[in-house]
């Protein structure tokens, strides 16, 4: 059975709330934003534990409704089917971990049917043999397993076990709430956490919420990610797309793109008086769009012109490292890449991987005369610096040392613009 | 030594504990959990008795419940209930001035409890009741040990108020620190002698059983709050 959680909660007081979203049966969606940007009291909303009196708007999963202020719905958290995994796990102190388990489990299933159940899933987090031990008897990492078998049984089908043709228990609609749950274990066990989530996402058929403040970790487990701030949904999409290309410069700042920076837009149509962007006349139009232009100093960059902004705007832009290339000198010019040279001011060897801070001195490297071009009058390149992972084997092999420069190539793909809020 | 005056105190002491465990828990549970605004007035009032000398409550207490006063003449004829002078007057007046010992230990444990174990609870679909019955009241146990030796130590040492309203009435209101003041007045000072030791055992012994407890308690929940990597 599909259920898929659909959500739009409006709120001004106590906390501000305007998240609206929704997550299919099977999917993981991630909140992502700051400390107090309203993750966990959205998450509180959806499993009943907040429930201001003027919360405005829906939360519905499947055909079940758990909140509705229009039609005056608000049910209990004990009627709604979710099972949360609390940040600090809020684990039953005084009971052993299977009784930690079991006490959630259907009231009308037998006692031999409730220990079964818990046992089975105990084993199945891989805490066999730790079912009469206390909650602090336990490590940090099978605390945090605990938490989740306790939320897995609270929304597991009750057919499983019981008789199979008992339509009163057939599966509620339920969802997965993980709010925050790896910040308490360090960083390897984590690792394996992360693994085993993955592979838990895998088999379950419900919609997961995750509440995270950490982008990888986003980026890692969710399908999809819910950037938050102040309360308010600012954008949804899969983590790569919100990254590569976040809708505005707040999104930008949450998601932790370094590289983001002011400038000037000029549209495809103005870019005639700039010699330096040739437009692809010969291109069908359906194909890539035209190619604007983005003033960023006294560097002009070729940049996507999408039809969205208008010519002549203050725009904020990003970089999508994973598309920038280093040579030691610049190749034949193409049409969609802009070729700069950086100094190398910093670099930072971690490894495999090197951390390097460029200066754009120029554009176009050392042929200067086509390409993204430098305006002649001015002169000056920006002060911004480029923040770039760099193999340190390309380092080595290209000879780049640090105070010396390199050709940066940007294709234009690998420029967002956006507005500036 | 006065045994009837022991058996009165004794009595006193064990039904003030019991009438008031479940008084006590139900306000301790509302005011640990409530934000209601009137919440500040309410915990004033129960921590009142601590703070007046037993004589006001007594006076008051005289004032309202005396035969000549209109609740004292109600009190008489409707229900045949004298609470002046009487045994039954004592009891209230007992539960009356015992409210703070009882709450706050019982408040305290519930303070204990963090709000999330609680939330937990009704998230994995117990009911309030349920939460109650499986989760809180487990964890909150030694507040309520503690509450219930508290008021019956307070009620053995309890002088001002059992003075004032009981009369020192032999075998009927006379407790054992009133037979104690008594026996002084009579410089009966062996008699005096063994029945202040005995109250000087009684409350020793609940105060170290409540502080060993508490400590005990308090320990085995820091090490199961903290997750251990």
């Amino acid at each position: 059975m599909s259920a898929t959680l659909s959500l739009s909660l409006h709120c001004d007081a106590p906390i501000a709330l305007a998240a609206e979203f929704d997550c299919a049966s099977g999917e993981l969606v991630a909140l992502v934003g700051p400390s107090g940007s309203g993750k966990t009291t959205l998450l509180r909303a959806i499993a009943g534990l907040h429930r201001p009196a003027r919360m405005q708007g829906f939360i519905r999963v499947g055909n079940a409704v758990w909140f509705d202020s229009e039609l005056h719905i608000s049910i209990s958290p004990q009627e709604r089917c979710a099972g949360l995994v609390f940040q600090n796990y809020a684990l039953f102190p005084h009971l052993s971990a299977i009784e930690n388990i079991a006490v959630c489990a259907y009231s009308t299933w037998s006692k031999s049917e409730k220990q079964a159940k818990s046992r089975a899933l105990l084993a199945r987090l891989g805490l066999h043999g730790l079912e009469q031990r206390l909650p602090h008897q336990l490590s940090g990492g099978q605390q945090q397993r605990l938490a989740l078998a306790r939320a897995l049984m609270r929304v597991m089908p009750p057919g499983d076990l019981a008789r199979p043709t008992d339509s009163t228990t057939t599966a509620r609609p339920a969802l997965l709430l993980l709010d925050e749950p790896f910040s308490a274990v360090d960083a390897p066990l984590r690792q394996m956490l992360y693994h085993e989530l993955a592979q838990l996402h895998a088999s379950l058929a419900l919609p997961i919420l995750l509440v995270t403040h950490d982008l990888a970790e986003a980026r890692r487990l969710a399908d999809r990610v819910v950037i938050l701030d102040a309360g308010r949904s600012l954008q949804s999409g899969p983590p790569e797309r919100v990254i590569r290309s976040p809708r505005n410069a707040r999104v930008a700042q949450l998601v932790g793109i370094h590289n983001h920076f002011a400038g000037q837009f000029f549209t495809a149509e103005n870019n005639a008086a700039d010699p330096g962007v040739r437009q692809p006349t010969a291109s069908p139009p359906s194909a890539t769009p035209p190619l604007g232009s983005l003033r960023w100093g006294s560097l002009r960059l070729r940049v996507l012109d999408k039809g969205k902004i208008a010519n002549d705007t203050a725009v904020t832009w990003v970089l999508a490292g994973d598309l920038l290339e280093v040579r030691a000198t610049s190749q034949v010019e193409a049409q969609e890449f802009n070729q700069v040279e950086c100094r190398l001011s910093e670099m930072l060897p971690l490894g495999e991987i090197c951390v390097c801070k460029l200066v754009a001195l120029r554009s176009g490297c050392q042929l200067g005369s086509v390409g993204a071009h430098s305006d002649e009058a001015g002169g000056w390149a920006p002060d911004d610096t480029l923040t770039l992972n760099v193999s340190t084997a390309l380092l080595r092999q290209l000879q780049i040392v640090q105070g010396g420069t390199l050709c940066l190539c940007i294709p234009s793909a690998a420029v967002h613009i956006m507005p500036l809020r | 030594m006065d045994w009837q005056a022991a058996r009165i105190s004794f009595l006193l002491a064990a039904l003030s504990a019991a009438l008031l465990l479940p008084v006590g828990l139900a306000l301790a549970r509302w005011l640990a959990t409530t934000d209601n605004r009137f919440r500040a007035l309410v915990e004033a009032l129960l921590i009142l008795p601590l703070l007046l000398p037993p004589t006001v409550v007594g006076f008051y207490m005289l004032s309202l419940f005396g035969q000549n006063t209109p609740v004292g003449a109600w009190l008489a004829q409707s229900l045949g209930l004298q609470l002046v002078f009487s045994f039954e007057g004592l009891l209230l007046a007992s539960l009356l001035i015992n409210v703070p010992f009882m709450v706050q230990p019982i408040q305290r444990a519930f303070a204990g409890v963090a709000p999330s174990v609680r939330e937990a609870a009704w998230v994995s679909g117990m009911s309030t009741w349920r939460t109650f019955t499986t989760i809180e009241l487990p964890l909150i146990w030694p507040g309520l040990v503690g509450g219930m030796v508290l008021t019956a130590a307070h009620t053995l040492g309890e002088f001002g108020v059992v003075l004032m309203l009981g009369g020192a009435i032999p075998g009927q209101t006379q407790t054992l620190s009133i037979a104690i003041y008594d026996r002084v007045q009579a410089f009966d000072d062996a008699a005096a002698h063994s029945m202040a030791a005995i109250l000087v055992v009684c409350s020793l012994g609940a105060l170290v059983a409540v502080l060993g407890l508490q400590h005990r308690f308090t320990s085995a929940k820091s090490s199961s709050s903290a997750p251990t990597p």
